[in-house]
């Protein structure tokens, strides 16, 4: 859904910066980004336009995960 | 304690206090129900959290095209300035995905200004502020050549060019910082506070003046690139007393049937093209025709020509739908409703992708078209703070706001001149910039209270602290559910405005107060949804108040004009008991002049 991967990130960070909902993250350990927050992803590519490597995988589907009823 | 442990021991306290005891308690678990679903299972540890507190001149909050010009001419007219944004700076709010910018040349215009001024007001039916209009294409092309410099023109990314002049006067901008409060000592504006998600501290920002550049705002609807833009500035501002105007307009681009929710998909490929210019071109766009279709037909849209509607939405054709101005002629280029986005729309000629035929999507969009993309937000420019005078400045000494923050009636409320947003976005930005810059000259030294930062601590940190609550997720949902019907937001009436307001009421009084965050992630998401659900209290509370129908707001049982009462804005402002007042303020005054 939404971003659906991320293959041959270098690590600096341009995706993390542009996306306007925080979706993405460095990961601490491999110090790559990863998807941390799918269900607020916008959809609008910008992660993507600005990685300079090409690394990322949008879908246009989005489903969210199903929230209990009460909150 | 091991984390389940505590999971469970918070998940059985709280659950045995609603169930009522351990009977209660013992008779759920045995039914093999989850004991955990409210508790906030913290990932910080709040104890340890750092605090900073930052001086300047000029805070500027947010980081899209108003706030670019903001930063710019503030520090070229002397102040020490500072940019805090809750993304990136020419990558967050609208900003990134506007892809026209009016620029008005006198050179090449037939059109004078004074026409021009004129004929947005035709089209407004007299909602806009002439004075902004205006202002407007006085200043719109000085700012695209500055922009043309830096090289905005040659790249569908703006942060390389946004970075450009920002860098060149060494201002600092602090990315990824959530602001959710105002501070106001004796009357006056004098910083803001919030937290950094990426170095998970509270910080404070004591400043001379604030220029909120900080957009409008939705209910995180699908298909429009708004989920960042939840009226943060906005409801900060009203918090500390500011007005607040344009509450009951509405924003009425249509999304796509297939895919809903991707944004990127539905423009096809116009978020990556380069930006250019637009030249005069009045509308009368993006009110709720299109809203009234789906209403009578059912959806999706059967587009026709604009103007049509008026006549082949169902019932009886005789003036149904929402009012246009007498007389009004169009070209035939664009569905009802515009479906082009915003000012954003490619202009004619490079890059401008043909219509597609057929289906009546607007250029770009696949699949079916249906309404309430943008759902939340009003026309651009016609929601945000109420500016006193034309130099953007609020009823709060100190606090400005510029771009879709200000509710400067630039283009009433209705889409008009194409490409304004971006042009107007700029023009303010500037213009509250040397603004607020002039202001701080007068100001010898502002000071935020230790009292008041151990208060606005706690205030900020509140959903972390909680051990059970509400997700804001499940809040914005509920929300959302409440909000976004067509029958409630678009095409109005007063049960369901009256009805709707009493769910907003209870999230209010009930949910807002209990919004949990695990993390800085969810903190940021708690404030979202907050300043969403007070902005949509606005809207019902204005939408009711408004009996009469005018460009994008439309009421079911008040269908006509009614010029007589309402040739004036409504202004919403905190009472000195917490309650939301309403102000008539007539067209053509400024709020002072206001009865």
């Amino acid at each position: 859904m939404a971003i659906e991967s991320i293959n041959g990130c270098i690590g600096c960070e341009e995706c993390i910066k542009s996306c306007p909902t925080d979706v993405l993250r460095l990961n601490p350990d491999s110090k790559k980004a990863e998807i941390l927050y799918p269900e607020d992803c916008q959809i609008c590519h910008l992660c993507r336009m600005y990685c300079p490597v090409d690394a990322i995988t949008i879908s246009p589907e989005k489903t969210i995960p199903v929230i209990v009823s009460w909150g | 304690m091991k984390k389940q442990d505590k999971k469970e021991n918070i998940s059985r306290r709280k659950f045995m206090a609603l169930a009522g005891g351990a009977a209660s308690f013992a008779a759920i678990s045995a039914l093999g129900m989850p004991i955990e679903w409210a508790s906030n299972e913290l990932e910080v540890d709040i104890d340890t959290l750092g605090v900073d507190k930052l001086s300047t001149d000029v805070l500027v909050i947010g980081s899209g095209m108003a706030g670019l010009f903001a930063a710019v001419k503030a520090h070229d007219a002397g102040a020490k300035v500072l940019m805090v944004s809750k993304g990136r700076l020419g990558a967050s709010g609208q900003t990134p995905f506007a892809k026209g910018i009016f620029a008005y040349d006198p050179e090449n215009e037939i059109v004078g200004i004074d026409e021009f001024v004129e004929k947005v007001s035709f089209s407004a039916i007299g909602t806009n502020n002439k004075a902004y209009t205006r202002q407007l294409a006085e200043h719109s092309l000085a700012r695209v050549n500055e922009l043309r410099e830096w090289g905005f023109f040659n790249s569908s990314l703006y942060n390389k060019s946004f970075s450009k002049p920002i860098e060149e006067r060494n201002i600092p901008v602090h990315e990824r910082v959530t602001i959710t409060h105002l501070i106001k000592e004796d009357e006056s504006v004098v910083g803001a506070a919030g937290f950094s998600i990426d170095e998970q501290k509270v910080l404070f920002y004591e400043a001379k003046s604030v220029i909120l550049c900080t957009g409008a705002g939705g209910v995180k609807p699908n298909g429009f690139p708004i989920c960042d833009l939840t009226h943060d500035g906005t409801i900060m501002a009203y918090n500390i007393g500011a007005k607040v105007t344009g509450k009951e307009w509405n924003d009425g681009h249509p999304g796509k049937s297939e895919n809903p929710a991707a944004c990127y998909d539905g423009w096809g490929d116009m978020f990556e093209q380069k930006p250019s210019t637009t030249r005069i071109e009045i509308r009368h766009d993006l009110g709720v025709e299109a809203n009234y279709m789906a209403y009578a037909n059912g959806n999706p849209l059967k587009m026709g020509p604009p103007g049509a509607s008026k006549n082949s939405a169902g019932n009886n054709g005789k003036n149904d739908g929402p009012q246009r101005p007498e007389g009004l002629v169009l070209s035939d280029d664009g569905p009802p409703g515009g479906g082009e986005k915003d000012g954003n729309r490619p202009p004619k000629g490079e890059g401008r992708r043909p219509p597609k035929g057929g289906d009546g999507a607007p250029p770009g969009m696949g699949g079916g078209i249906v309404g309430g993309s943008s759902a939340g937000m009003a026309i651009h420019k016609s929601e945000g703070l109420v500016p006193i005078n034309d130099k953007c400045e609020s009823n709060i000494p100190g606090l400005y706001a510029a771009g879709d923050a200000l509710g400067s009636y630039m283009s009433g409320a209705i889409y008009t001149q194409i490409g304004s947003s971006l042009a107007g976005s700029a023009v303010q930005g500037g213009v509250a910039g040397e603004a607020a810059a002039a202001y701080c000259k007068n100001i010898k030294s502002i000071s935020i209270s230790k009292s008041k930062m151990k208060e606005l601590k706690a205030e900020i940190l509140a959903p972390m602290k909680r051990e059970a609550g509400y997700s804001p997720a499940w809040v914005t949902q509920t929300l959302q559910g409440i909000m976004i019907p067509n029958f409630v937001l678009y095409i109005k009436k007063k049960s369901m405005l009256k009805g709707a307001l009493a769910y907003i009421e209870e999230l209010r009084d009930h949910h807002m107060p209990m919004l949990k965050a695990a993390n800085f992630h969810e903190l940021r998401l708690a404030h979202e949804t907050a300043n969403m659900i007070i902005s949509a209290e606005m809207k019902l509370k204005a939408s009711l108040m408004r009996t009469e129908s005018r460009c994008s707001h439309y009421r079911l049982d008040y269908p006509d004009m009614d010029n007589e009462n309402w040739q004036a804005w409504i202004n919403i402002q905190k009472g000195e008991d917490g309650s939301m007042q309403f102000e008539k303020q007539p067209f053509g005054q400024w709020p002072n002049e206001a009865v």
